[in-house]
């Protein structure tokens, strides 16, 4: 039988009889092209029970990831299970997020094989229900005496470690990949060191200490991430973190600086507007440049934030390997800040609607710029038991929006 | 149609427009795919054959066959048309293109119905239409309707203990931070005691009390407190031209009072936020700067409402008074002309439009019979 792959995704099938001509990848539209191509998964005749190892041509192989997920159907599934989440007011949130991750996951490929997303819906109910209960309190508190919220707060981040710490091990325990889960081995203690001990330090070392902060939370999920019984390991120096700062920190005195020339100009030219004419409502001026303003501050503040993403995210994945597998990631800044201003624009004007669309545009454009390189294939990896793992750190960081990790 | 799409629906035979072929089940029925077997991470292409019973996966002639009964299988839902999943005993996996015939074994085997059912209505564009109208709808009673309602209802049931509390700490921290003492002379001062005790004379509802202060930073301001204390600064005052003035902003601030305007705010943005961040929990860092704009916007909305309602008594007490509204619009100007060149919060500032505000008012001279004594009546649309 022959075997033929994708030249874009790598998805290969020994299924041809159907496709005489015209023969097009059936997951990316790409060029389905005979197996002799290096992005070939695993030879046919292969004996089932066999003992692993004898894979295609020596040498490392460059893989290329693909993101198939299509705008359109993406859209569908998220428009029906945010609807089932309104009018289930929010009982459902837990099946739509698991629904929509799994559909991210499904479309991530590396050499045809997709993720899988395995998390169990009722766990992460259950983790949003405890969240819900936090922030019922947290209200209350506040309305009832603001020294009990400050309490609140600090009671939060004393929790915060051991959210991330709960949340990354969930979210790795339910991420597989060729039906291997992978494990996250960091250590509570290493959390709290993370999240409690370095912040503290960062007023007293006049916040010169907030990019080894960043270096050391990217190490922390890098460094312990584990695919099956393969640890990971990651080389990245804080140095590295320190330059990308610096110029950050550069580009952060630019955008205020422009930002404050522009409300000079702005703010007086608005009054004047309304003391001038009484044909203006006195509103409408103030609320025009309330508007650019907050227009140049979503663009300047997206262009450093992408510019340290892409900087960094390269670094870390350039970086780590997992067992003899190493990656490749190449995102420009300039094309991941196009990207997000106009994906924000997009959400913005179709009032939410385009957010899927935005979602799947951005992944397509990172996993176009991602490689793995691996040198004997995927087939030697072996999976570990680990116990089930509760949602509570999962469900909380999503609910208080932190970005963790990734 | 693009090429995407194109070699998708080729490949799998099940999307809306190219559903399966056949709603029956062929027996023997033949589909190839992709065997794990939970130990490794080898991926071996297979031929599973279903014979009625049994689920026979072959690798290739040599190797010997793995047989599995349904009823051991589990489907795993099905999504968009992304690969399918059959979880085997011993955490083995088959995963297959085909889904017509895993759509055949799970008909057969009766899994998967409830997920089934998201799953016709994720791929029918007519469904999603009436998803995105149903939303539109339910986002707008509860905005509407049901956010306001709560909040009035969790107000009106907040033990009085806890609104006492409220007032005594919101003061503390006004004195701490924004205000200082009253530096009016003692002769105004009491007078403006007295036209408060004579405004409130009738009403028991509340443990009315009046508390002058200093407004430095505030300016010309006056706030009410959710159990009853009134705070009015010496700038506002003095703006003042006569009591009628600072009386239109003592029944303006009574009524926040009592229609516990203070707690329904809190009650309702509290709604808001739960709302909005259900909306767009999905998406966590893009939206959290976009997220914010909504929830100001129907915030805003909230508020204007209330400063509507406020006004509303406010101009029904001074024609009841037999002035019509005009010394209450008269402190509204004030109050308008002195915010200017300003910045800093403003006794206006949920509400800029105060063209909209008196043109309200002013109405209100021209329906007397609209006075009523329950300024909760008034509609708020």
């Amino acid at each position: 039988m022959d075997s033929f792959t994708c030249s874009d995704c790598g998805f290969s099938t020994n299924d041809a009889t159907s496709y005489s001509q015209e023969f097009l990848c059936p997951r990316c539209g790409g060029t389905m092209e005979e197996s002799s191509s290096p992005l070939e998964r695993t030879p046919v005749n292969r004996d089932l029970p066999l003992n692993a190892g004898s894979v295609g041509r020596p040498g490392p192989q460059r893989i290329r990831t693909a993101f198939i997920g299509a705008g359109s159907e993406y859209f569908r599934i998220w428009i029906i299970n945010l609807f089932l989440t309104i009018i289930t007011l929010g009982i459902y949130g837990a099946w739509a997020k698991v629904r929509n991750r799994k559909y991210l996951y499904a479309n991530t490929l590396i050499a045809a094989q997709p993720f899988d997303y395995l998390a169990d819906p009722l766990a992460i109910l259950k983790g949003n229900l405890i969240i819900a209960a936090g922030f019922i309190i947290y209200l209350l508190t506040q309305a009832y005496n603001p020294v009990y919220t400050g309490a609140v707060v600090i009671l939060f981040y004393l929790v915060l470690p051991f959210l991330v710490y709960k949340s990354l091990r969930f979210l790795a325990h339910n991420s597989s990949f060729r039906n291997i889960r992978f494990h996250f081995y960091g250590t509570l203690s290493q959390s709290y060191k993370i999240y409690v001990l370095i912040p503290l330090l960062i007023p007293f070392t006049l916040g010169l200490i907030t990019p080894y902060w960043a270096y050391r939370r990217k190490k922390y999920f890098f460094e312990n991430m584990a695919f099956g019984t393969t640890p990971a390991t990651f080389s990245g120096r804080a140095g590295f973190f320190y330059k990308v700062y610096a110029k950050a920190l550069l580009l952060i005195l630019a955008v205020v600086f422009g930002a404050g020339i522009f409300a000079a100009v702005l703010i007086p030219a608005a009054h004047k507007a309304f003391i001038a004419g009484q044909q203006f409502s006195p509103g409408i001026g103030f609320i025009t440049s309330m508007v650019l303003i907050y227009l140049f501050m979503i663009l300047g503040g997206t262009l450093i934030q992408q510019y340290i993403h892409a900087r960094l995210t390269n670094y870390c994945w350039n970086e780590s390997r997992i067992g003899q597998v190493k990656f490749r990631s190449s995102l420009k800044a300039r094309n991941l800040f196009w990207i997000q201003f106009t994906n924000i624009l997009a959400m913005i004007f179709s009032l939410g609607l385009l957010i899927p669309w935005a979602k799947i545009r951005k992944s397509r454009y990172v996993f176009d710029n991602m490689m793995v390189i691996a040198t004997r294939g995927f087939d030697e990896f072996t999976a570990e038991t680990e116990p089930e793992i509760t949602a509570l750190g999962d469900s909380a960081t999503d609910f208080f929006d932190l970005e963790i990790g990734l | 149609m693009n090429k995407r799409d194109k070699a998708r629906n080729k490949f799998q035979g099940i999307s809306p427009e190219n559903p399966c072929p056949s709603q029956q089940t062929q027996i023997p029925l033949e589909f190839s795919g992709t065997y794990f077997d939970g130990m490794s991470s080898r991926a071996h292409p297979v031929t599973i054959v279903f014979d009625g019973e049994f689920l026979n996966i072959h690798a290739d002639k040599t190797t010997p066959v793995i047989t599995v009964s349904l009823d051991e299988c589990v489907f795993k839902e099905p999504l968009g048309i992304t690969r399918r999943s059959i979880s085997l005993p011993d955490g083995a996996l088959c995963e297959t293109y085909d889904g017509c015939a895993v759509e055949a074994l799970e008909r057969l085997k009766g899994a998967n119905k409830g997920m089934n059912i998201v799953h016709i209505l994720e791929s029918n564009w007519i469904t999603v239409a009436a998803g995105i109208a149903g939303l539109v709808l339910f986002i707008w009673g509860f905005t509407v309707y049901a956010i306001p309602y709560l909040a009035e209802k969790a107000a009106y049931s907040m033990p009085v203990e806890l609104t006492d509390s409220i007032n005594d700490k919101t003061l503390d921290m006004l004195d701490d931070r924004f205000v200082a003492p009253s530096e009016l002379s003692e002769e105004k001062a009491a007078a403006i005691h007295a036209l408060f005790l004579n405004i409130t004379n009738e009403d028991t509802g509340f443990d009315y009390r009046l508390e002058l202060r200093k407004g430095h930073t505030l300016g010309a301001n006056a706030f009410a407190l959710p159990a009853g204390t009134i705070v009015i600064t010496d700038e506002l005052v003095e703006l003042a031209q006569n009591d009628r003035e600072i009386a239109g902003v003592i029944v303006h601030e009574l009524a926040h009072v009592r229609m516990r305007h203070g707690l329904r705010s809190i009650f309702q943005n509290a709604g808001v936020f739960l709302l909005v961040s259900v909306l767009a929990g999905d998406v966590t860092s893009i939206t959290s700067t976009a997220a914010t704009f909504p929830t100001f916007i129907i915030e805003s909305g909230y508020s204007r409402d209330f400063e509507r309602q406020a006004d509303a008594a406010a101009g029904a007490y001074c024609i009841r008074e037999g002035w019509t509204t005009k010394p209450y619009e008269d402190i509204l100007m004030h109050l308008s002309e002195n915010s200017q060149g300003k910045s800093g919060p403003s006794w206006l500032s949920s509400h800029p439009d105060i063209q909209e505000r008196i043109r309200l008012i002013q109405e209100l001279d021209n329906k007397p019979s609209q006075t009523g004594d329950n300024p909760g009546n008034i509609d708020r649309h």
